[in-house]
């Protein structure tokens, strides 16, 4: 039995470094940003840890707090090809245990598809990961659609992943955790809505967006988006199917933290389309995640097997 | 078969004819009336409605958008006095066709619970329909309590329904996705806060009902339960999940299959009939629809339809 897991995350090395050192680090000042114990482990400590957990693969991506899309863009661009040069060591030094997911500097769109461009045809990259905003623009701005071409064009995947701590939620309720339990998984699914409502996924067919998080509420809420696009023309502007019919276009991983949740989930939008994801090293991932997908008796012995290797072996062509 | 709607809304006349007569209406200046034909409806032009779908009691509530909690209190306890007035009358002159649901003035606590005590106790109505949060502040803020204290001596219902202005504007406008994610997301919210305030705990024999099937609650506690799980909700002595049936929902879900997972994690019988007649976004056939649904039973369709209301309002043997 292999694992793959789309989720899993990465601080890098050379920003631990650089605080350690008390050095600035692209703008980023020592002591600005927490590092973890388990976030600055090295690539050898992490495989340790995958091989207890039975984790064959990580796809690799730098942690969302490295996004920084409200910053100069020019500054920027180098840290992301610092963290990208980093995961791109690990995929070579590490071949047969790290893919690779780029960071990419979202607030300028040409200069994200460069990197993009980079991270994909010369290091071999996955995709990239990317926030569900950025700076309160969705993904239907017109702008960012020469971004969506070139990942179709490229057969890259945009794995969507929130910032942390920075969802809808916070301005309602900062308490209990709800910004990232509840913020998260909304977050995804005005995503969702993003794409599809705004015409993206019928002006690129082929793109390979990746919701973390199963998606968030998407799969459930569908329903009441149906309704909408039914009664609503605003609804419609872009669209001539209804949002349910776009729901098996995308991916999601398995990060549901509910068995009925991720069979509503298998269920609606097809088991061809979930995928292993754990969030590690967070406190929020999953904590045994291949022994979690085996032991879900609602599940069948082929349906883990696409979870958990299958269907990201044929997304990435391995 | 008898069906008995929780999620009925009444445009008060009072509000209709003054605008017409260009008067000021409690601080609602007169402008042009922009109103939905049937939401001008008198109550024998909606009981006729009403026999035509099947219905054979609303719960009626005063509209969402005369909350006006951002208003004076006194004035706009005023105005709630003569809303509750009007339905009070429906329910005086079609007692077998009309249940009443008051609308009370959240921003001054106290005349809040004189209100719904006046609603509940002098006039018989079921209980009061509220926002998901009153000027910015959560159902978990202490000065809410003595509300929830009050409403559980008098067996009164709070039926839980966004006002506008949910979660998701700030992020995109578009689409109807304010209504279609915001809604679901602000009942997530406020189920959140009851539970992890310890309203629940606080209040054991408190009668919630959140509108929209709950929102997104059920399905997204598996996230939740993990914040707890991980030692980040250690005021609740349970994880989230086991409140889910300390709620009611109404089966406004636009989903068959997620109003399965409702009943399946919140139980049958705290499962009831809402339509939110008579907006666009309500069901079109509500009793057809409910009984149309293959994934339920016929003992299911019952309670749904009339049995857990009648529990629920105490009117068993009517």
């Amino acid at each position: 039995m292999r694992s793959i897991d789309l989720h899993a995350h990465l601080t890098p090395q050379c920003f631990i470094r650089a605080m350690r050192e008390g050095r600035e680090w692209h703008g980023v000042k020592p002591g600005e940003m927490g590092i973890g114990p388990r976030n600055s482990w090295t690539p050898e400590q992490r495989i340790d840890d995958m091989n207890s957990l039975g984790v064959d693969v990580h796809v690799v991506s730098t942690f969302s707090f490295y996004y920084y899309y409200e910053r100069d863009p020019q500054v920027i661009l180098p840290m992301h090809r610092e963290c990208n040069d980093e995961v791109y060591q690990m995929t070579v030094d590490y071949p047969d245990r790290f893919k690779g997911m780029a960071i990419i500097p979202m607030q300028d769109v040409n200069l994200a598809i460069q990197e993009l461009d980079r991270c994909v045809n010369t290091m071999g990259f996955v995709g990239a990961m990317i926030d569900d905003h950025v700076n309160g623009k969705t993904y239907d701005d017109p702008e960012f659609l020469p971004l969506w071409q070139a990942a179709e064009e490229m057969g890259a995947v945009m794995l969507v992943h929130q910032q942390g701590g920075q969802t809808l939620v916070r301005d309602r309720n900062p308490n209990y955790h709800l910004h990232n339990t509840i913020g998260n998984l909304v977050d995804r699914a005005v995503t969702f809505a993003s794409f599809v409502f705004g015409g993206v996924m019928d002006a690129c067919p082929d793109l390979r967006v990746c919701l973390c998080h199963g998606g968030g509420y998407t799969c459930f809420g569908a329903g009441r988006m149906d309704r909408g696009w039914q009664v609503r023309p605003e609804a419609r502007v872009n669209i001539s199917s209804p949002p349910s019919s776009y729901l098996n276009k995308f991916y999601y991983d398995c990060l549901t933290h509910s068995e009925p949740a991720l069979r509503m989930l298998i269920d609606t939008v097809g088991i061809d389309k979930v995928i292993f994801g754990t969030d590690w090293p967070a406190d929020m991932a999953i904590d045994w995640p291949v022994s979690w997908i085996l032991g879900l008796e609602s599940l069948t012995q082929e349906e883990k097997e696409a979870i958990l290797y299958k269907n990201l072996e044929n997304l990435l062509g391995i | 078969m008898r069906s008995i709607d929780i999620h009925a809304h009444v445009t008060p006349q009072s509000y209709i004819k003054a605008m017409k007569e260009g008067q000021v209406w409690h601080g609602v200046s007169p402008g042009p009336l922009d109103i939905e034909p049937q939401l001008e409806w008198t109550p024998e032009q909606r009981i006729k409605d009403m026999d035509s779908l099947g219905v054979d009691v609303q719960v009626a509530s005063t509209g969402a958008q005369f909350y006006y909690y951002g208003g004076d209190a006194q004035v706009i306890a005023a105005m709630h006095r003569e809303c509750n007035d009007e339905v009070h009358q429906m329910t005086i002159d079609h007692p077998d066709r009309f249940k009443g649901l008051a609308q009370i003035p959240m921003q001054n606590v106290d005349l809040a619970i004189a209100e719904l005590d006046r609603c509940v106790n002098q006039l018989g109505m079921a209980g009061a329909m509220i926002d998901d949060k009153v000027n910015g502040k959560t159902f978990d803020e202490p000065e809410f309590l003595p509300l929830w204290k009050a409403a559980e001596q008098m067996g009164a219902v709070f039926l839980i329904h966004q006002g506008g202005g949910t979660l998701v504007a700030p992020r995109t406008r578009s689409y109807h996705l304010p209504n279609t994610i915001g809604n679901l997301v602000d009942r997530a919210v406020t189920f959140a806060s009851f539970v992890m305030g310890g309203v629940m705990d606080a209040c054991p024999d408190l009668k919630i009902c959140l509108a929209h099937g709950g929102g997104y609650a059920c399905y997204g506690v598996g996230r939740m339960d993990r914040s707890w799980d991980v030692g980040r909700l250690p005021q609740i002595p349970q994880p989230p999940s086991a409140y889910l049936s300390r709620f009611y929902y109404d089966c406004l879900t636009h989903s068959e299959s997620a109003l399965r997972m409702l009943i399946d994690m919140a139980g049958i019988d705290k499962v009831v009939f809402g339509t939110d007649w008579p907006f666009d976004m309500q069901i079109d056939w509500p009793v057809a629809w409910v009984l149309s649904l293959e994934s339920l039973t016929q003992d299911e369709k019952e309670a749904i339809l009339w049995k857990n209301m009648e529990k629920l309002l105490g009117m068993s043997g009517e």
